[in-house]
């Protein structure tokens, strides 16, 4: 039983982690109708630049985690700026959109590399206390608990500000209708710019957490989840963020209890694909997401 | 601009022929081809290979003064057989080098090593070491230590020192130098006795390893077999102990673990992992010593076992080049390297078997205080 | 001559490469020119691939018939996959078929017959260069004569605008289909002549990776004509050996090349490369706000 309970938690952990990397995704898809697949290679940086504070600016992990996090959110912008603001005139726009984000996210990942290098890395020990309670046959650590914690912190802050702050609301606004949102008198580009910092910055956190949780920085740490990404926001609903957090959730569940019963890993992605070819044969629309499929 | 196609054409095919008649700088000196993965999957093995080779080219080279000189041409083969084949065929062709020491991965040395087998150039395979290489052809070698030679004498040690009765295995099954670490691993402890308690899977580039080890845990083995390279292993061993896995439950494995990087990741973790591998970072002889504190103070990092294995490679070329009156001739060259007995390298005393595969002995270690040690002889 | 010979020991490799990438990129621009995004075709080679790679290791049939086998073996599955799924469209569709790829490379990696991680050893390789460039050839003169078809101005008011086509009597579902299986067996092909290129096929020959690179091809080349997808194909798979030949080795740099041209192609020549040759002004030249 204990088994059962410690894979259980485990999901937990990775789960929110994913969360919290989809939630950032699914902004920018229900703000803009286009998919951001530079939103990984964010992630990554977001890790890797946190791990350069720690390490060579000396800061403390609480000091550079917010740090990094601003950070990601500016490289946001900045992608922005290049890749989407130019193109959003265009009537083909998600498509050119998706793939000017598969540019940036090359020369992301080629900036990483130069910078940091192809090995793996890792926080310096002691980075983060390290204190571990066993529980009746279960282990859990402070990391595992502050990770949890700090995720969840974030998306509750992000789902109130969009649900009542008054920027939130000219964000959902722009997501329903530009035109609207023009002609009521919101700044729908500074929104947009807005909308992309939040998510970046968002994906830069789940990139943190990711690594201070497995310890193993690369370049290319981003790949692995990216097609997790995707696959929760498809699973919770495209544009619903409660929909990535439980998606989330549900997804590392699954992923960790495939594992858990077939004692193999490849399964698991195997499963994780299969589900997803089959929601979106049924119900393409995901758990939580509205009704109509988008058009493209 | 409209350009027309037929200028277009032009552009590139010029281009192209430019870049094959162009002749590299002009020094007398065996011309070797090094092919690493710089970029990709292997990157970070790649990387470790090309420092090593370098340092014993630098060295090499200041030493010989007007004597033989190495030319080393360097090409990137991106981890992927494709490049790997465009690129030797560009070494023995465009830069008609001597011999090519490469490539970083197994599978990538299945396509092209047939390549230079046909043209007749040698080639030193340096961390391919999956059986089917050195089978390819008598032009090839190979100075990396395979699994088959290193492991079942892993486990003979191990047993004796622990006292193994039941194991669980933990392997990757989608990368072929572990999928061929657990396939020996399995084959050893089988006809040494050993109960294997549960076989767990994981894929490359796979970071969570909680739920194999959960299960791993629940089965109460006396040592866990990893078959992974340094880079899954020291995730490996960090969630084990994290999961509350008792660190008298040893985590052993094969070479894919030698690399201070394992100490360096997994920290704490890594106390007591046993690693069989073909070489020892702590042996004392001056030769090695001497590699571990220039590559240290060059580079920054200690030298994990694909530079070691990288230095030795050039060294051996080296003298098989100057047995060979230069290596000019590849045939001459390809004889002489057949020829090395006994050779003095970082892995020791060196010579190639009849099947031209590395003759030398392995070494099992051990983590402790930081630091590989040797556990037993 | 001797200069000739020359270039073709050092480069051969290459050649064959880029013809094989050209083969495959047409195989996607037929989704693409009807607006689909589909990036399933990296898996309709494996398929192909590894079907004639069984067929002529393991049954010891020829060559052509091994090819044959491939390519209708992706055609069957194409077909079987294709109804389901082109119901979908944009990003779902690709979501989908980057699914199903996912899953075939899943099913090469954990299969016996496909060899697993270590893949397909020992198929004869007997693709010749020739060989590649006269099916790409051919190809080419099938997907040029099939633009003009009724099919091919069908599919490229679905691309259009597909409810205006529906409503205009064009059997969408149909021609989607059609144009789908065309993709998987033209995909199938490049997978078969490929697994005999190198006695040796692997998983990752036809990952996710495989399948962006395809549609970066038809992109940075151009949908809109025959040639841009070849003339994608050409750029990027030589770009790398251009780029050493010039001194750039690989790692940061070269990467980040890569990411620069897709990046200015599609901000500044959203019809590609191609568009720097065309005569006439595309009339589906996607531009204005719509």
């Amino acid at each position: 039983m204990s088994i059962l309970l410690q894979q259980l938690i485990n999901g937990l952990f990775i789960g929110s982690v994913y969360g919290l990397f989809a939630v950032g995704y699914t902004l920018v898809f229900g703000v803009l109708d286009m998919l951001n697949l530079a939103h990984a290679a964010i992630f990554t940086l977001g890790g890797l630049i946190a791990l350069w504070l720690v390490e060579n600016a000396g800061l403390s992990i609480w000091l550079a985690f917010p740090v990094a996090t601003i950070v990601a959110g500016v490289l946001g912008l900045l992608l922005n700026q290049v890749a989407f603001a130019p193109l959003r005139k265009r009537s083909d726009s998600q498509f050119s959109g998706l793939i000017s984000s598969i540019a940036m996210a090359i020369i992301f990942e080629a900036g990483a590399l130069g910078l940091f290098g192809a090995r793996s890395v890792r926080f310096p020990v002691g980075t983060f206390a390290a204190h571990t309670w066993h529980i009746g046959g279960i282990t859990i650590t402070l990391l595992q608990i502050g990770i949890v914690c700090v995720a969840a912190l974030l998306m509750v802050i992000l789902t109130l500000f969009i649900g009542h702050a008054r920027i939130g609301k000219a964000i959902r606004a722009v997501g329903e209708s530009e035109r609207a949102a023009t002609l009521l008198g919101i700044n729908v580009n500074g929104i947009i710019a807005l909308t992309f910092f939040v998510s970046s910055a968002l994906g830069g956190a789940a990139g943190i957490l990711f690594g201070l949780y497995f310890n193993n920085l690369t370049p290319d740490m981003g790949r692995s989840i990216e097609l997790k990404g995707l696959a929760v926001i498809i699973l919770g609903g495209m544009g619903s963020v409660p929909g990535a957090i439980l998606g989330g959730l549900a997804f590392g569940l699954s992923e960790v209890l495939t594992v858990a019963i077939t004692g193999t890993s490849t399964l698991r992605d195997a499963v994780a694909f299969g589900v997803l070819f089959v929601i979106l044969l049924i119900r393409p629309s995901g758990l939580l997401g509205r009704g109509k499929t988008r058009e493209v | 601009m409209k350009l027309s196609v037929r200028t277009l054409i032009g552009v590139v095919t010029s281009v192209f022929l430019l870049a094959a008649i162009a002749t590299p700088a002009r020094a007398t000196g065996i011309k070797i081809g090094f092919v690493f993965s710089m970029t990709g999957g292997a990157a970070v093995y790649g990387t470790s290979q090309k420092e090593g080779a370098r340092l014993a080219i630098d060295q090499i080279n200041a030493a010989a003064g007007s004597g033989l000189q190495i030319v080393p041409i360097f090409e990137d083969d991106a981890s992927v057989p494709q490049q790997g084949t465009n690129v030797f065929n560009k070494l023995i062709n465009g830069d008609k080098v001597s011999i090519i020491i490469g490539p970083t991965l197994s599978n990538t040395a299945k396509i092209t090593d047939p390549i230079a087998q046909r043209a007749g150039v040698p080639v030193l395979a340096i961390s391919n070491t999956i059986s089917g290489i050195t089978e390819i052809g008598d032009y090839i070698f190979r100075d990396s230590l395979t699994e088959n030679v290193v492991i079942p004498h892993t486990v003979k040690i191990a047993k004796k020192k622990l006292g193994l009765k039941k194991v669980a295995i933990l392997y990757g099954n989608d990368d072929a130098m572990t999928k061929a670490t657990y396939e020996v691993f399995k084959k050893v402890l089988q006809s040494s006795g050993i109960q294997i308690l549960g076989e767990q899977i994981f894929a490359k580039g796979d970071r969570d390893f909680s739920p194999q080890l959960t299960q791993i845990k629940s089965q109460n083995p006396d040592a866990i077999i990893v078959a992974a390279l340094a880079e899954e292993a020291s995730g490996i061993a960090s969630q084990a102990r994290q999961l509350g896995i008792p660190k008298t439950v040893r985590i052993i494995g094969g070479n894919g673990l030698n690399s201070p990087g394992l100490i360096k990741n997994a920290g704490d973790a890594a106390e007591g992992i046993i690693v069989g591998a073909a070489w020892n970072i702590t042996s004392t002889s001056p030769l090695n010593v001497k590699f571990v504190n220039d590559y240290t103070k060059k580079y920054n990092h200690a030298p994990d076992q694909f530079a070691a294995q990288a230095y030795a490679g050039v060294q051996i070329v080296y003298q098989a080049a100057k047995a060979s009156n230069g290596g000019a001739d590849r045939k001459a060259l390809r004889n002489a390297l057949a020829k090395t007995k006994n050779l003095d390298t970082v892995l020791g005393r060196f010579s190639f078997t009849e099947g031209r595969d590395a003759n030398h002995a392995g070494i099992v270690q051990e983590i402790k205080g930081g630091k590989f040690v040797v556990l037993g002889n | 001559m001797e200069h000739l010979l020359q270039f073709y020991a050092i480069y051969g490799s290459v050649i064959n490469f880029i013809g094989i990438n050209a083969l495959m990129a047409l195989s996607l621009n037929v989704t693409l020119s009807a607006g689909m995004l589909s990036l399933g075709n990296a898996a309709f080679a494996a398929i192909g691939g590894y079907t004639a790679g069984i067929l002529s290791l393991h049954f010891k049939l020829p060559y052509v018939v091994s090819l044959a086998g491939g390519t209708f073996a992706a055609g069957l599955v194409g077909l079987v996959i294709g109804l389901p799924v082109l119901r979908l469209r944009g990003v779902f569709l690709a979501m989908a078929t980057l699914a199903f790829g996912e899953m075939v490379r899943l099913a090469a990696v954990n299969l016996n017959v496909t060899g697993g991680a270590e893949g397909l050893t020992g198929i004869p390789n007997v693709t010749t260069t020739w060989m590649i460039y006269l099916v790409l050839a051919a190809a080419a003169y099938f997907l040029a004569v099939l633009r003009r078809s009724r099919l091919g101005w069908g599919l490229i008011s679905i691309r259009e605008d597909e409810t205006a086509a529906g409503s205009l009597g064009i059997r969408i579902t149909y021609y989607k289909v059609v144009a789908f299986v065309i993709g998987a067996m033209l995909a199938g092909l490049a997978g078969g002549m490929y697994a005999h290129l190198n006695y040796l096929i692997t998983p990752r020959d036809y990952g996710f990776f495989i399948a962006v690179d395809l549609l970066i091809y038809n992109i940075v080349g151009g949908i809109g004509v025959w040639y841009g997808p070849i003339l994608g194909a050409v750029m990027l798979t030589a770009l790398p050996e251009v780029l050493r030949g010039i001194g750039v080795t690989a790692g940061p740099i070269r990467l980040g090349i890569n990411g620069l041209i897709l990046l200015l192609v599609i901000l500044f020549l959203p019809n590609g490369l191609a568009s720097l040759f065309s005569r006439r002004q595309r009339s589906d030249a996607k531009v204005e706000a719509g």
